[in-house]
């Protein structure tokens, strides 16, 4: 991990509109809200939180595959969130995505071998078939896979082979940033730990920046450098991932601690879990105030009425008025 | 302690174009009233087959060939009936009285165009000899003991009008209608959030606390097992490999797969480690090898192990393991 910032977001927002008719009152669902953070050369990015919080709108908005509505990415210098077109394309060899269904993402009409190499093609990376095919077989083994593997169809393979030939497509590009979203989260635990060691092993050789996207907490604190938390499209808390885990801030990082499950019967059963009550909010037309005050133990009418922005407490980052 | 389950020698294969697949090889073990059994697994090892097998749920293609379920000291095993009308028709009465079920997806349990009275009423009127007003009375005292917010009003809801955690309460709701001694729940909690499932869980220990009940709790998240469940069993390729009470299974881990498995869990509460994983992939179950089912992955594999089932070794009265390395005296010249 170096001190060079290779990506930067500065109050992203990406918002839908979701209104049912042409007559209806509109209606909008804001995924990502006023989110900023940088991620460093090298290190892996951790973003969790519930399903609907907006952590895959975030990641699929830096990757453009959603368009932001207002704010503003920095990629390695230059911005990169009005890019269309020809530009558009040359920025995408540098961030590359890995998906969570390893049975959904892969073309099932595709050998091994031409889906590893379609990205080669498409941004004519190798003047030579020969040197196309030499690289393919290259990828294959560094994701650990068999070089007669490569004439062979995806539904040959198990859910964790998938998501190693997703890899080695992403890695076929040699992008800076990869976005991992949920990568293992259909995979059994003895193949999730597979595949974490296969990324942190392509980290340490290749130097890429992750953004490792999970709702798996103890799995995200092992793999990241730093964590976000997000609730309700916003960022809650921002830090190193120990700092968050050891020392959180935000009455939510609190409790989503807590409820994380651990593999130990005899710290499992003494522990007391803190109890949140009620549900993830509506994210349709929310309302202007914290995003967790409706399950908020500690919440006042300040947290009612206004939003809190992010501030530096002790060493991590939190949006909560208790720490003003 | 009294056995409400025991469940011996369980075998279930199912037919398919490929050939026939041994999804449950010789599974036995008893459930103890009032306790809460953890069935461990990987995808495909069985442990979902093998609840379907003895709750007689099992798809056309599937059939149990051979292994005795008795519940309460009863047979309810499809191979003491003759036929499947006669087994059909005792499994219809024991099916939500006396053995609940809570699935992994409640919106697929749930029927989608039935109010939640429907739903919950339904049990209630076939299995006991209650009027409808007063398994209505009993639906709402249901819902308020799973705690559902306003149930009077609530109750009158459809399914998609609740939240992914509301309905799995509500699917809770269901199978403790009769008060049935027995639960089975596949994977309760794996299609819910981490704080929804803390609240899930947390049920689940609250109502436990409450009644006499017994539970099988099917998962593949061994932390749930560690928070939740007296006794563990872990199966791997159809078979249970070890079974023990939890400190056993998670300080004394006898069989190679189980403290694999548990090498392959990060314990956030601990300071990095690296990550062992376990090579390879689970077996492919057409096609079984021929002795532990586990010997492709296995660190500690022996010749004896590729061609001959492990026996079961006893450690303690609740603690056993299947496995070759166990046997080494015994072996003496292997």
């Amino acid at each position: 991990m170096s001190d060079k910032v290779i990506l930067s977001v500065e109050h992203l927002k990406t918002y839908f509109d979701v209104t049912p008719g042409m007559f209806s009152k509109k209606k909008i669902v804001k995924a990502v809200d006023d989110v900023s953070f940088d991620v460093y050369e090298g290190e892996t990015f951790g973003l969790v939180g519930e399903s609907g919080c907006g952590k895959s709108s975030l990641g699929r908005t830096l990757v453009k595959i959603y368009e932001p509505v207002e704010g503003k990415i920095t990629f390695d210098g230059s911005d990169i969130s009005k890019l269309k077109g020809k530009e558009l394309a040359g920025f995408r060899k540098e961030m590359q995505m890995i998906f969570q269904d390893p049975y959904a993402s892969l073309d099932p009409r595709m050998t091994v071998g031409e889906i590893v190499k379609e990205p080669m093609d498409i941004h004519n990376l190798y003047a030579t078939e020969e040197e196309k095919r030499d690289k393919v077989v290259e990828l294959i083994k560094t994701v650990g896979l068999k070089p007669d593997h490569i004439r062979r169809y995806p539904h040959e393979f198990s859910g964790g082979q998938r998501q190693r030939i997703g890899i080695a497509r992403t890695l076929a590009l040699n992008p800076k940033f990869i976005v991992c979203d949920e990568p293992i989260s259909a995979l059994d635990v003895s193949i999730q730990a597979q595949i974490i060691n296969l990324l942190e092993k392509i980290q340490r050789e290749r130097g890429i920046s992750y953004l490792f996207i999970a709702h798996d907490l103890s799995m995200v604190k092992h793999i990241s450098d730093r964590i976000g938390v997000m609730y309700m499209g916003h960022m809650v808390e921002c830090g190193s991932s120990d700092e968050v885990y050891r020392n959180p801030h935000h009455p939510y990082t609190k409790a989503l601690l807590s409820a994380i499950p651990i593999p130990d019967p005899d710290v499992a059963k003494k522990r007391t879990r803190i109890m949140l009550q009620g549900e993830i909010p509506s994210p349709i037309n929310p309302p202007v105030c914290c995003p967790f005050c409706t399950r908020c133990q500690y919440a006042t009418d300040r947290c009612r009425k206004e939003m809190p922005q992010m501030k530096q407490v002790e060493n991590s980052q939190v949006a909560c008025f208790l720490y003003e | 302690m009294e056995k409400v389950l025991e469940i011996s020698h369980l075998n279930t294969e199912f037919t398919t174009e490929q050939g026939i697949v041994k999804a449950v090889r010789d599974v036995s073990f008893d459930l103890y009233k009032g306790e809460i059994l953890g069935i461990v697994g990987e995808s495909g090892s069985g442990k979902s087959v093998t609840m379907y097998s003895l709750m007689g749920l099992l798809p056309a293609n599937g059939k149990v060939v051979s292994g005795q379920v008795k519940m309460n000291g009863k047979d309810i095993s499809r191979t003491s009936f003759e036929n499947d009308k006669q087994y059909d028709e005792m499994m219809t009465k024991v099916r939500g009285k006396d053995i609940g079920m809570i699935f992994q997806d409640p919106m697929t349990f749930l029927n989608p165009v039935l109010r939640i009275e429907t739903q919950l009423v339904e049990p209630l009127v076939n299995h006991t000899n209650m009027s409808r007003s007063e398994a209505h009375a009993r639906a709402i005292e249901l819902l308020k003991l799973v705690g559902i917010p306003s149930p009077e009003t609530r109750i009158r809801q459809y399914p998609h009008q609740f939240s992914g955690g509301m309905r799995q309460r509500i699917v809770i709701a269901i199978a403790l209608a009769c008060n049935p001694g027995i639960i089975i729940a596949d994977e309760p909690t794996t299609a819910l959030d981490v704080t929804i499932q803390a609240q899930i869980l947390e049920l689940i220990s609250e109502l436990m606390d409450k009644g006499n009940m017994s539970v099988i709790m099917i998962t593949h998240d061994l932390g749930v097992v560690a928070s939740m469940c007296d006794r563990i069993a872990i199966m791997y390729g159809g078979k249970i490999v070890e079974i023990g009470s939890d400190r056993e299974i998670f300080y004394d881990a006898k069989h190679p797969y189980t403290k694999g498995l548990l090498r392959c869990v990060t314990d956030p509460e601990k300071d990095d480690v690296e990550l062992e994983p376990i090579p390879g992939t689970p077996p492919d179950l057409l096609h079984p090898p021929l002795g532990c089912p586990f010997v492709d992955r296995c660190s500690e594999a022996m010749k004896i192990c590729k061609v001959k089932m492990p026996p079961t070794e006893k450690f303690s009265d609740t603690h056993s393991a299947c496995c070759w390395c166990h046997q080494k005296e015994k072996l003496g010249h292997v």
